[in-house]
This record gives structure tokens, C-alpha cells and sequence, in this order.
């Protein structure tokens, strides 16, 4: 049991250890991204009636005329400080935004990940244990169409009929979950649900196709000698031992929803952290999009350590 | 102002129930007739919360530290300004403060008595001063240009203030009427510092309650509030809804009241809806064509009076604004008191003359000219229609489009990109701010810094020295025709204000500047 913890301890530490360069390199990236790309926001903070005197006295301010590196060190040497900074467009802290946007983003994930999962869980054992039959084929149908649809033009349907048609979901917004949990998710569903369809279809495909194969092994083939019956199989066995495939999916559908939600968050007007750093790269407020990134990769990385501590507990091999 | 249809379609095309409207705009669907609800008019009522969904976060709700046009809706509902103007004209007149020059180079502030700051200090003599001396020294003022004909100004007695001016700026009572002229309270500015940024504290019909960037900006009524009887809303709550269509949806749904600022192309939808009210207005917004006419072919008059003579205003207005415009000849409007008729007519559309000045200019059949544009959907269609009447006389217009900072930056920034650059002017409160801010010779907005003219700059200078309205308008005739004559920029059409508003609301007034403001609306 020693070695057990031992193992997750020091698997706990290289993960964190590797994640530190990682974290390091993608704000690097998107600085030198940001500074790259046309576009001044001296020229922003100036005004409307800006000069080039203005223009260079802003650059001087707010230290927007030094060296690429020096500017990303200094930015660097806050974060250690445990300060992201203030936004240069309107002064807000990068960390107030954050703690802000974070929840209505992570609501909208979460509950399309619960969607996805007790939608497209159940849809893939159906069409495993029905292989070859209509329900396996409407199945893979759906699945397809999941997958094919994209998530923006099924959120405006979903408002067009589930929030205007029958008003049943509000059009726009979110409720903060401290202030009101049961209206923000309310306000959640529809986002999340549009979120969702790609992760129900791609969760039944892979349930689908990891249970066939499971299915047709010799180990059930000897399960079903033993006079298991087929449901005993599936649930019992079946699932645990598809468990590493489903946790895999879970995990990457996690990450691709967190950007995802860029769009999502653009049409029912949620202001989450896709809408915050869109609206910053825009108008190249970089402290808010390091900031943003920091804390997007963070969370990244936190997923993918999960599921590599949850890999043990699945399946004592991996250890 | 503002002009209220009557429905003329109601026979063919009956108004249709909110959630039809709805279901619309869900899908993005877009229809060409349409039915229109009556402005709802009648007595004032006070109270209520206004629910504006507007597309923009303030960049500083600080006037003298901002930097966005669009901060000007939020920052009147907490600041007054010493001069205002007549919502039609622009004409000033006397706000917190009446004004009159007792010789060209002084400038009179007479400060309304009993006007108290949110936090209940006096705005007087010594506010205006700490105010006017914040606005023209301190290094974080956007301000200072706006200010830079000031060189002193005095307590003259507890309510007065003097400005000794450098040189005579009669435009001057009309930049007060600005962000410069948006008083805040010196006590909360020395104790926050750089936060007053995002708590202000200013003097005018609501005060200030929270900020949450991207998301919702909130004020409260001033109790104490110097103009009786206002404001009539008990409050109001900005959400931040930066994407058009999803901002109109809001105000369908009724989450929100009012949307203001919108595309033309969402008039059939707000007509559609039975329970919202189509509002538009003219505004000093001027699409038009920016050319850096220090180098390149554009640096050809004959060019660049060809291609105003071959652009079709009208078709560009119906085509790339919906139809909701006025052309334009020149940077003002023809209901601006500096309008000039003879000016705005000079270039009617003919292509024959415009393929004869081409010939002229000598550069041959296919002349390549480089323009930056925009990549929303409203400008790529406009770049579309420029690409094609200008190919009519010859030019092959390469665009490349961006995002706004990106490519304006391009083009007025260092770089000097592209020959010339559709974009837009957003009008000032006087006109020889807009002249000077395109056409003086070292201005950002003129991209190649390059001076239009001697008399052109005396004239820049002249228009802010001649004291009575006549006399200006004469200076600004002569400006004008030395500006369009010499075809230094392409206008091409004014757009009008497009805004919603839901059943609740009544009394909004449209304004010139084409920036809302909210202290005439009241709940029904």
C-alpha cells in the first residue's frame, strides 16, 4: 500500500515537474503570438482623437516600448509573485476576471460532460449489445450526426425553439452558481446541451466499438460458459474493462470542450473565459490573455494528471 | 429626429408574434418586409430599471483615461458635462456650467450652484480647476490634445472659473461638451487613484454601483441630483453583449429593453418583432474612404477625384448599409449646422468623368490600388461593392481585411500599409475637431502625414478663431471645398442609428453624435 502512494506520489510530482516547462512555453507562445500579429493596443489606450505623441507616451507608460523579452519577464516575475496583473484596457486584475469567468465556463463544461456521458454511455452499450440491428445502426446515426453538426448552429436551433419558441430556457446570460445555483444552471443547459452532442456521439462510437471487440474475445466467450448472463457480462465486466477507453475519451473531450466553448459562449452571449480572452486578443490586452492561458493550461494539465492517476486505479497495470 | 415609421406593410405582412420573431432570429433568417409598432409615447414615469444590452465594455469609466467612443453611454449616466449640445444640431449650450469669451483668448465658466459630486462634495470653482489641470497634465490623460489651447486656468470667484487660452479656440465650450468636459469628484479621484478608473464618482443622473468587465456595468439613481425632477429611471443595468444578432435576441426575449448601435441589417427583425419599436436617427458616422495621398497613385489628384466620381453613394447606402443612410458628399451631414450643400454635390456619380480623369492621370488601363478593410460580415460586403464600382473606371482594388485595431493600425500606425482604407469617422461635437484630426498635417488620421495644403492648414487654424456661427460656417465652407475639390478622402454614406426598444420603454431621443443618451427615457 506503501508503494502504492509512494508510486502516485512520485507519478504526482514528475507530472508536475514536466508540467511547470509546459506552462512556461504556452504563455511564451501566445505573447510572442500577440506581439507578432498586426495591431497596437497604445493605439487603443490613445484614444479616439490619438496622436503619435500620445501614441509613444503610452508606450512609455505602460512599458509597452520594451524589449519583447523584458516585457514577457516582467509579466513573468509578477505571476511568481502571485500577481497576473491588471488588464491594460481597463484596469480590472487579470485574477478578478478569472475568478469571474472561470465558474460560468466550468459549469457549461462540466454539465455537458454529464450530458455527454448519461447520454452517450448508455446509447453505446445499447448499440454493442445490439450489433448489426436498427438500434445499432440509429446509433451510429446519431453518433455521425453529433459529430457532423457544428455546436453553434445547434445552439441557435436550440434557442430558436427550446428558448424562443417555447421559452422554456433563457436566451442569453449566466447566473453566478454562488448566487443562484439552481438559475445558473438554468441558465447552463442549453449551452451545455449544444457543448454536448459532439461527446454523446463520440462517447457511444468508442463505447461502441471498444465493447464489440471486448464482446468478442475469449474471456467472455468464457464468462458466458460459466453461465454469466449477458447483462451480468456487459455491466460487470464489460465496462470495466473498457474503463481505460472511456476515461481516455472523457479526457480529451474535456480539453476540446474548454475550447470550445469560445463559440458557445459567443452566441448565448455567457461571459466565461472563451469570451475573455477573445475579447482580449482582440484588442491585444495580452496581461488578460497570459492570464487566461496560465490558467487554461493549468487546468489542462490538472485533467490529464487525473486520468493518468485514475489509469492506476482502473487498471492495476498501469501502474 | 428620430424617425419613427408608420407600419406600411401591415396588409401584406401582419406583425408577428414575439416568439415568431424570435425563432427568426434564432435561425438568422432574414425577411424584407416588415410591420411596426407604434412609439409608445405618453406621460413620464419615474422609476424602473432600464435593461440596455449594449455591444461594447467601457475601456475606462474614467472620461479622462478612456480611449473607446463607445465608453460615451455609460460615462453620461454618471458624469455631466459643463457644456452640452441640442440633440439635433450639435449647437452648444449651457450644461453644469454656462459659458460665454469676454475676449477670443478667455473663456467664462459660470458653475451652476448646488451641484454636488456622488460623494456629496461640491462641484464648484476648485473642482472644475483640479478637473481641467487633471485633464491637461496628468500622464494618464487622453485629454491633453483636447486641452492643448488652455494655458491657464483660474479661480475667479467660488463658482467661476477663467480659462486664459493660448490662441483663440472657440471650438472650445464644444470639447467641454466631451470627455474633457465630464467633471469627477477630486476628492474620490486623490483617494483612488488608478481605480477611479473602475469606480467613478462624477456628478451626474446615476451614480456609479459595479463594473464587471465584459459583463454588466450597474448605476443607481442620484437622490441628490441637480436637475429636479431627474432622472425618471430608478436605475440602469448594462449587459455586455458584444455579438449583434445575440444582443438583439435579449431584447426579443425580453431580458432585455433596449439595444442601441446595431447593424441596418437588423431592422427587418426588429420590425418583425410586434412587441419592440424600430428606432433610427441620422448620427455624424461617416463610411467612408481614407487615402494616404502621400505616395502611390493616390497620390494623383485626378485619381482620387476619379474615384469619387465613380463611386454610387446610393447604390453603396442601399447595397452595404440597408438602406439606412444618407450620402455623403463631404464629413457633415445635411442636418449640421456647417453643412454645405454646393460642397456635399460636388461629386454626383458619372463615370464618364471619372474615366476621363483616370485618362488624365496618365497611369494607364489597369491601375492597382491597395486597400485595407474590415473582415465583419457589414465591411466585407462593402469592400465588395467598392471592389466592383471602382473596377467600372479601371482600378483593380486588392483588399486586405483584419480586424479593426489590426489593419487601422496598419494604415495610420508606422507601418503605412495600403493606399487607402474604407473604414469610418465617428464625428466629433465640432467640426473643426473632425478637420483637424484627419487633414492637419502631422494628424494620426492622416495616414501620410503629408500637409493637404498651406491654406488648408490656416484655414484648420482659423476655424477655431472666428467667434459667431456664421462666420464659422463661412471658414468651414471654404475648408470643405478645398478638401473634397482636392478629394482627399471618399465619404460615402452617413449611418443612421438603429436601435430596439422593448414594450416598457419610452421618451429615448436619438442624438447627431450618434451616442445615446438615456435620461429621457422612462418605464411605460
Amino acid at each position: 500500500m506503501a508503494t502504492l502512494r509512494e508510486s502516485a506520489v512520485g507519478l504526482f510530482g514528475r507530472r508536475l515537474a514536466q508540467a511547470l516547462p509546459v506552462m512556461l512555453l504556452a504563455t511564451l507562445l501566445a505573447f510572442g503570438l500577440l506581439k507578432l500579429v498586426p495591431g497596437d493596443i497604445a493605439v487603443t489606450l490613445a484614444g479616439d482623437n490619438a496622436s503619435d505623441q500620445r501614441i509613444a507616451e503610452i508606450r512609455q507608460l505602460y512599458g509597452l516600448d520594451k524589449a519583447f523579452l523584458t516585457q514577457y519577464a516582467e509579466w513573468l516575475w509578477k505571476v511568481v509573485q502571485g500577481d497576473l496583473s491588471r488588464s491594460l484596457l481597463t484596469g480590472e486584475a487579470v485574477l478578478v476576471s478569472i475568478e469571474r469567468c472561470l465558474p460560468a465556463t466550468l459549469l457549461i463544461v462540466v454539465l455537458a460532460m454529464v450530458f455527454s456521458v448519461l447520454i452517450g454511455a448508455p446509447l453505446g452499450v445499447l448499440a454493442a449489445s445490439r450489433q448489426g440491428s436498427w438500434i445499432d445502426s440509429a446509433v451510429m446515426s446519431v453518433g455521425s450526426l453529433g459529430v457532423a453538426i457544428p455546436n453553434f448552429w445547434l445552439a441557435m436551433l436550440l434557442i430558436a425553439t427550446l428558448a424562443l419558441e417555447r421559452g422554456w430556457f433563457p436566451v442569453t446570460g449566466s447566473v453566478a452558481l454562488s448566487q443562484d445555483p439552481l438559475r445558473a444552471i438554468h441558465h447552463a443547459v442549453l449551452p451545455a446541451l449544444a457543448l454536448a452532442a459532439g461527446g454523446v456521439a463520440e462517447i457511444s462510437r468508442q463505447l461502441r466499438g471498444a465493447l464489440i471487440e471486448l464482446l468478442s474475445s475469449q474471456q467472455v466467450r468464457t464468462l458466458h460458459a460459466k453461465g454469466l448472463s449477458p447483462m451480468a457480462i456487459l455491466w460487470k465486466h464489460g465496462l470495466r474493462n473498457v474503463g481505460i477507453n472511456l476515461l481516455t475519451v472523457i479526457t480529451l473531450l474535456a480539453n476540446r470542450m474548454l475550447a470550445a466553448t469560445v463559440v458557445i459562449e459567443a452566441v448565448f452571449a455567457v461571459p466565461g473565459m472563451g469570451s475573455l480572452i477573445v475579447n482580449a486578443a482582440l484588442q491585444r490586452d495580452f496581461p488578460v490573455v497570459q492570464g487566461v492561458i496560465l490558467v487554461m493550461v493549468g487546468i489542462v494539465l490538472l485533467l490529464n494528471l487525473t486520468a493518468d492517476m485514475l489509469y492506476g486505479r482502473i487498471d492495476p497495470r498501469v501502474r | 429626429m428620430s424617425q419613427i415609421e408608420k407600419p406600411s406593410f401591415d396588409v401584406l405582412m401582419p406583425a408577428l408574434p414575439r416568439r415568431q420573431a424570435l425563432a427568426w432570429l434564432g435561425g438568422l433568417a432574414l425577411g424584407s418586409q416588415m410591420a411596426m409598432p407604434a412609439w409608445a409615447q405618453g406621460a413620464v414615469k419615474r422609476g424602473g430599471v432600464l435593461r440596455i444590452a449594449s455591444l461594447h465594455n467601457p475601456s475606462s469609466m474614467d472620461p479622462a483615461t478612456g480611449g473607446a467612443g463607445t465608453d460615451h453611454s455609460y460615462l453620461w449616466t454618471v458624469y455631466d458635462t459643463l457644456v452640452e449640445w441640442d440633440y439635433d444640431t450639435l449647437r452648444t449650450r449651457p450644461g453644469m456650467a454656462d459659458f460665454r469669451f469676454t475676449d477670443p483668448k478667455t473663456l467664462v465658466l459660470d458653475i451652476k450652484p448646488g451641484i454636488t459630486f456622488h460623494d456629496g462634495t461640491a462641484c464648484d470653482a476648485a473642482a472644475v480647476k483640479f478637473n481641467l489641470d487633471r485633464n491637461r497634465q496628468d500622464a494618464r490623460s487622453n485629454l491633453k490634445a483636447d486641452l492643448g489651447s488652455i494655458e491657464a486656468v483660474d479661480v475667479t470667484g467660488p463658482q467661476q472659473v477663467t480659462l486664459k487660452l493660448k490662441a483663440p479656440d472657440v471650438a472650445l465650450p464644444a470639447v467641454l461638451s466631451d470627455r474633457a468636459g465630464m467633471m469627477v469628484s477630486p476628492k474620490a479621484v486623490q483617494a483612488l487613484g488608478n481605480e477611479h478608473d473602475r469606480k467613478p464618482v462624477g456628478a451626474g443622473p446615476w451614480k456609479f454601483v459595479s463594473w464587471a468587465d465584459n459583463q454588466k456595468v450597474v448605476v443607481t439613481r442620484n437622490d441628490k441630483y441637480w436637475r429636479a425632477g431627474q432622472p425618471n429611471l430608478d436605475g440602469i443595468e448594462f449587459s455586455v453583449i458584444t455579438d449583434q444578432a445575440t444582443a438583439l435576441r435579449s431584447v426579443v426575449a425580453g431580458q432585455n429593453d433596449f439595444v442601441y448601435a446595431l447593424s441596418a441589417r437588423y431592422k427587418p427583425l426588429i420590425e418583425r418583432a410586434k412587441e419592440l419599436t424600430f428606432i433610427t436617427a441620422p448620427t455624424l458616422y461617416v463610411i467612408q474612404l481614407y487615402f494616404n495621398w502621400s505616395r502611390g497613385p493616390l497620390a494623383n489628384a485626378k485619381v482620387r477625384q476619379a474615384i469619387n466620381f465613380a463611386l454610387d453613394r446610393k447604390a453603396f447606402i442601399a447595397a452595404g448599409m440597408g438602406g439606412l443612410g444618407e450620402a455623403a458628399g463631404m464629413q457633415l451631414p445635411s442636418t449640421h449646422w456647417a453643412y454645405d450643400k454646393a460642397v456635399a454635390e460636388l461629386y454626383p456619380h458619372d463615370l464618364e468623368r471619372a474615366r476621363k480623369l483616370m485618362a488624365e492621370a496618365g497611369l494607364g488601363n489597369n491601375v492597382e490600388i491597395t486597400f485595407g478593410g474590415y473582415n465583419d460580415q457589414d465591411n466585407v460586403r462593402r469592400n465588395e461593392i467598392v471592389m466592383e464600382q471602382l473596377g467600372k473606371i479601371g482600378i483593380r482594388c486588392k483588399f486586405t481585411t483584419g480586424t479593426i485595431p489590426e489593419i487601422s493600425g496598419q494604415f495610420f500606425g508606422n507601418e503605412k500599409k495600403f493606399d487607402a482604407l474604407l473604414s469610418a469617422w465617428t464625428g466629433r461635437p465640432d467640426p473643426s475637431m473632425t478637420y483637424a484630426l484627419m487633414y492637419a498635417k502631422d494628424a494620426y488620421y492622416n495616414a501620410g502625414r503629408a500637409e493637404v495644403s498651406p491654406e488648408v492648414s490656416a484655414l484648420l487654424v482659423e476655424s477655431r478663431q472666428k467667434s459667431s456661427v456664421e462666420e464659422r460656417r463661412a471658414v468651414f465652407s471654404k475648408l470643405q471645398r478645398l478638401i473634397m475639390e482636392g478629394a482627399y478622402s471618399a465619404p460615402l454614406g452617413f449611418q443612421f442609428e438603429v436601435a430596439a426598444a422593448g414594450p416598457k420603454i419610452k421618451g429615448f431621443k436619438p442624438n447627431l453624435l450618434g451616442k445615446p443618451k438615456f435620461t429621457d427615457i422612462s418605464q411605460a
